[in-house]
């Protein structure tokens, strides 16, 4: 099932000289349980495409469509609440509220939909189990090393009923060996369907994606095909 | 690291529609961000604390510093008819006086003179428990006159008589038993004596306090046909000062919400990254808005009590120094309960307001711009402007239409005025960025910083302006106000000496002998000595050595003490000569009525002297000069031969008034002085009459009364100041207090500004700047902040007082230079300094970016 579809994207930021175009007719489809990773140089529009595929941001041209419900149609609420409910954000740099513990962080999305604080906590809880976490769930993010800060990001992303995870650059701010982790546990996430994109500049984190899609002055200039599943072993022994 | 996969467990039930949850989560972490943030709220919280515990403070002073429930004459009744004890038919009019208007309270009076003074004390014949007048009566200690011969006096009454409970006072030919010491709570100056009800017979007057209308009062006649003088509470005073209570109000939280506005700016500037990623999550914009707002209510709530109680600590501390300055008894507890309930109210409400409109921004913002921290693009300083414009302007008209009285008008306009000035600040800051582009460095990009957070920028030059306005407005109008009729009769420092006790009944200047001239001098040098005088000055008045005397006037008799022109002076028995008086002679039908002004001494060259005049700076056609600048229209009149007041006066009929600046400005200093030629033209010769001395201090009861034995054995009489003390020096303090709360002002503000551009000093460190481009960008931010305010603050108080003032803007013709040098240029050169030198300290933000 396509999860995330994008249909001739385009974005333009600035007016007159200044106008600059970040996205240029971009298709892109992402599929539950796919992991696609973005790679690119600097200003080739890897974070662009990220935003707009998490709605926060509205494209100049095109559609985007998020579990086959198009953006283009939704209010800001409406797509707060799609946010909430279906797109988990990872960023570089965590992101996490200073005031909330890890187990707080965590349930925010699931409170911020009307879920009981009680239910959301317990739910936020077995996210931090699952990843590890469960003894530092009432620490602050100032107690807590780079890589459990971006593994509670991971839970706050995922916790839910979340279709789509989005990462940008997510090991940019850890070493190479919470680095890796952090991809295997974003790599365990959609091997549980979710459907996920992640930018990164890293071409052996790239290598954990089921496809990469390279990016260059706002185009699509390469991907690599998708890895065949197990019905091409099945053909292939049929025809030999 | 290590990182365990297992398997997700079940998520959560599918979303209620509930809010609370999230209105929960909301609040927990603003309150979470309140207690965890302390010292970064702390600005915000200490300025609203200041603000609500200062405007506490203030609405005590102001309830208490007038009488709005009593009068000191009327007690709580709102008429008064005074009647003479002359009157043969006095019985019969106070009982037709109570018949028409039922409840009255009869109050007798008889002067007795105070030796070696012209003032007298009151001998009051009044019960304590009448339907008026008890308020004004309080028991300090013994008891209340009950029968014949009995009295209690007034401590001042008790010093300057050397009385005590239990002595005897021999008063105005009656012997008096001292039963008890009383004060009238409404006015410590009241000098009084009170016997029993009945006991005063005959009276010299009779005050009768009741409550009536203008109109019922108007047709009423007396039995005996003798003319009625009556006498109407003004309403007015209550209504000012509830209207200053409630100016004061309104400006107070104006000045709060700025100060609140331009902190919860910056910290939903700080929290843009976080809110960036609570939009990021999910949240939406009314979501990220509950964050600001919840921040408000918490920092309201914490201020409001807090500050309050600060407040009210305050002010029981400050009351015994307000009973000193406004010289009646204060109730410490006698506070506007509910003015301090709204302000407590209102500064929660102007937290949460305040935090609105960052927050309203702040949710505005989009996702990615907040995640990355750039602040919301400043909106268009015209637009602001032009709103500006038309509100300060509408502010100024509705001043004007309030005609000093009308609170609603005074109070929006007041507001819109601010509020005009507010929207101002964007375009004022914009115009001194663009000002200071070809500016050294730090210079330039401190005012780029200041256009750049506008928003921030504005609400605090909006409080610093508003503190320079009130400020200014103050020194302004204390300037404005320095009037004879507003100064007193003398400074604390001075007293008069009289050779006679009449001093304001026109009885002309006693015709004494050389020898007792001669002895009267040795008097007075012997006084002047007595309470160690700085300096004394001979003041002479006009008269004509061979005009006769006058004829005594009532009330000049029975004055105790050896006047000396008893001693067979020429005209010791009666009046004295004639001498001129500046007057408003008004033609009524065939006669004229003449109010008299202001006395004339002579310009003598001994007194140009003392007041450092140079005799070739009057002019040579001048016939009075004069420190004051409401004589026009007024001319000097002369008894003349024929004397007396009732008379066809004679004189000068259009003086040519020189106005002379060093001249004082009180009303029995010699203030308003004919010169030689007016002299001439009335034929007259100077003639010694009074002499001033000035002590350097303010003259203590004991110098008063040392003064005053003095005189009485020299038989002279003296005039000392005579009302309450000067409130001059409260505003002199008021002006110090606003240029001090605007510095206050801007060391947070600035403090808060340049610390959100931390990236900026990270940036000019790393490229080599040292502790000089930091101190000159400090500098530059407060010195154009306070520059700005000044400018802004000056003008719109300005504004506001020729609206004030405008159908009479004489009073502002003084203008007060010095104070308003000190607050637009010293406000920003201090400033400037202050921050120049306090920014030389290499903050701990350079070197590591704290964790948002």
């Amino acid at each position: 099932m396509t999860v995330l579809e994008m249909r001739d994207v385009s974005k333009v930021y600035g007016e007159g000289p200044a106008e600059v175009d970040a996205l240029r007719d971009v298709s892109l489809t992402v599929d539950s349980g796919e992991l696609v990773a973005v790679m690119g140089p600097s200003g080739s529009g890897k974070s662009t495409l990220l935003t707009i595929a998490g709605s926060l941001e509205q494209p100049t041209r095109g559609d985007v469509l998020v579990g086959g419900s198009p953006l283009s149609g939704m209010s800001r609420d409406d797509r707060a609440r799609l946010r909430r409910r279906s797109i988990g954000y990872v960023f570089q740099d965590f992101n996490l509220l200073v005031g909330l513990t890890a187990a707080e962080n965590v349930s925010l999305p699931l409170e911020l939909d009307g879920i009981h604080a009680g239910e959301a906590r317990a739910a936020a809880t077995a996210a931090l189990d699952e990843l590890g976490l469960g003894e530092r769930a009432s620490r602050y993010p100032d107690e807590l090393s780079g890589g459990e800060r971006q593994r509670v990001a991971i839970a706050r992303a995922v916790v839910g009923d979340r279709h789509l995870l989005l990462a940008d650059e997510p090991s940019g701010a850890l070493d190479s060996a919470n680095g890796e982790a952090v991809m295997r546990l974003i790599r365990a996430a959609c091997r549980r369907g979710v459907a996920g994109v992640v930018v990164t500049h890293d071409a052996q984190l790239a290598s954990w994606a089921d496809r990469v899609v390279f990016l260059r002055d706002g185009r699509i200039v390469d991907q690599t095909a998708p890895l065949p599943g197990p019905e091409s072993l099945l053909a292939s022994s049929q025809n030999p | 690291m290590s990182a365990a996969v297992q398997e997700r467990a079940a998520g959560p039930a599918a979303p209620k529609a509930g809010r609370a949850p999230a209105r929960r989560a909301m609040a927990r972490w603003a309150c979470r961000l309140f207690r965890r943030e302390w010292r970064r709220q702390a600005f915000i919280l200490v300025l609203l604390t200041l603000a609500i515990a200062a405007t506490t403070v203030g609405l005590g002073v102001a309830s208490n510093a007038s009488n709005l429930k009593a009068d000191p004459t009327f007690g709580t009744a709102n008429s008064i008819i005074t009647l003479p004890g002359s009157d043969q038919g006095l019985a019969g009019d106070i009982a037709a006086i109570r018949h028409r208007f039922g409840t009255v309270e009869v109050v007798a009076h008889q002067p007795v003179p105070i030796p070696g003074s012209v003032s007298t004390v009151d001998l009051r014949d009044e019960s304590p428990r009448g339907p008026f007048g008890h308020v004004t009566l309080r028991l300090d200690s013994g008891r209340y006159p009950t029968g014949p011969g009995e009295v209690a006096v007034t401590s001042t009454v008790a010093k300057d008589f050397g009385l005590h409970v239990g002595g005897v006072w021999r008063a105005g030919g009656r012997t008096l038993r001292i039963v008890g010491l009383v004060e009238n709570p409404l006015d410590l100056l009241d000098q009084f004596g009170l016997v029993a009800p009945g006991q005063l017979n005959p009276p010299a007057n009779v005050s009768i306090l009741l409550d009536t209308d203008q109109q019922s009062l108007d047709s009423f006649r007396l039995p005996s046909g003798s003319d009625l003088t009556t006498g109407r509470r003004s309403a007015a005073p209550r209504v000012q000062v509830e209207t200053f209570v409630l100016v004061l109000c309104t400006l107070g939280l104006l000045f709060v919400g700025l100060l609140a506005v331009a902190g919860f700016t910056v910290m939903a500037q700080r929290r843009l990254r976080a809110l960036g990623m609570l939009g990021a999550l999910g949240a939406t914009d009314r979501h990220i808005r509950m964050v600001m707002l919840a921040s408000g209510a918490a920092v309201g709530a914490t201020a409001a009590v807090v500050g309050t109680i600060v407040g009210l600590v305050a002010w029981v501390a400050f009351a015994p120094t307000l009973r000193t300055i406004a010289e009646h008894r204060v109730d410490v507890f006698a506070l506007p309960w509910w003015a301090i309930a709204a302000a407590m109210l209102l500064t929660f409400v102007t937290a949460v307001v305040a935090a609105w409109w960052p927050a309203r921004a702040s949710a505005r913002v989009s996702i990615v711009a907040a995640l990355s921290g750039r602040p919301p693009r400043p909106q268009p300083a015209h637009r602001f402007a032009a709103l500006g414009g038309v509100l300060l302007v509408g502010g100024v008209f509705l001043l004007a239409l309030a005609d000093q009285r009308r609170p609603v008008f005074i109070i929006s306009g007041t507001a819109a005025a601010a509020f005009g000035l507010l929207f101002l600040s964007p375009l004022a800051i914009r115009a001194l960025a663009a000002a200071g582009g070809r500016s050294r460095i730090s210079v330039r990009l401190a005012l780029r910083d200041l256009a750049r957070y506008q928003a921030r920028a504005g609400a605090a030059l909006g409080a610093v302006t508003l503190a320079v306005a009130v400020a200014a407005t103050i020194a302004v109008s204390a300037s404005a106000a320095q009037t004879p009729s507003v100064a007193g009769n003398l400074p604390a420092d001075q007293l008069l000496v009289h050779l006679s006790s009449a001093v304001n009944d026109l009885q002309g200047v006693p015709a004494l002998s050389a020898s007792q001239r001669q002895s009267a001098t040795r008097g007075v040098e012997q006084l002047a000595s007595a309470i160690h005088a700085r300096w004394v000055l001979p003041l002479d008045v006009a008269y004509a050595p061979g005009s006769g005397t006058l004829s005594p006037q009532p009330g000049g008799a029975g004055q105790e003490g050896a006047h000396p022109g008893a001693a067979g002076g020429a005209g010791g028995a009666g009046g004295g000569y004639p001498t001129p008086a500046l007057a408003k002679v008004t033609r009524i039908g065939p006669g004229e009525e003449v109010s008299f002004v202001a006395n004339l001494y002579v310009a003598t060259p001994a007194v140009l002297h003392h007041f450092g005049i140079p005799v070739t700076q009057v002019a040579g056609t001048t016939d009075i000069i004069s420190s004051r600048r409401d004589l026009s229209g007024l001319q000097v009149f002369y008894p003349g031969d024929q004397g007396g007041p009732n008379r066809a006066s004679s004189g000068i009929a259009k003086p040519t008034i020189q106005e002379v600046a060093q001249l004082p400005n009180y009303t029995s200093d010699p203030g308003t002085l004919l010169t030689s030629k007016a002299l001439r033209t009335l034929g007259l010769q100077p003639i010694q009459a009074a002499w001033l001395i000035e002590t350097g201090e303010p003259l203590t009861p004991t110098q008063i009364q040392t003064a005053r034995n003095a005189a009485a054995a020299a038989g002279l009489y003296v005039e000392t100041r005579n009302m309450q003390a000067s409130l001059g020096a409260l505003r002199t303090w008021s002006t110090a207090a606003g240029i001090l709360l605007a510095l206050g002002v801007l060391g947070l503000t600035v403090g808060l500004l340049r610390s959100e551009t931390a990236n900026d000093l990270r940036i000019l460190a790393a490229t080599g700047a040292g502790s000089g481009t930091r101190r000159a960008l400090t500098g530059a931010t407060a010195g154009a902040l306070a520059l700005l305010g000044a400018l802004l603050g000056t003008a719109g108080a300005y504004a506001a007082l020729l609206a004030w003032h405008h159908s009479d803007l004489s009073p502002l013709g003084h203008v007060p230079l010095v104070n308003l040098l000190l607050i637009v240029a010293g406000l920003p050169l201090l400033a400037a300094g202050a921050g120049w030198l306090l920014a030389g300290r290499e903050p701990a933000m350079i070197a590591r970016r704290p964790l948002d």
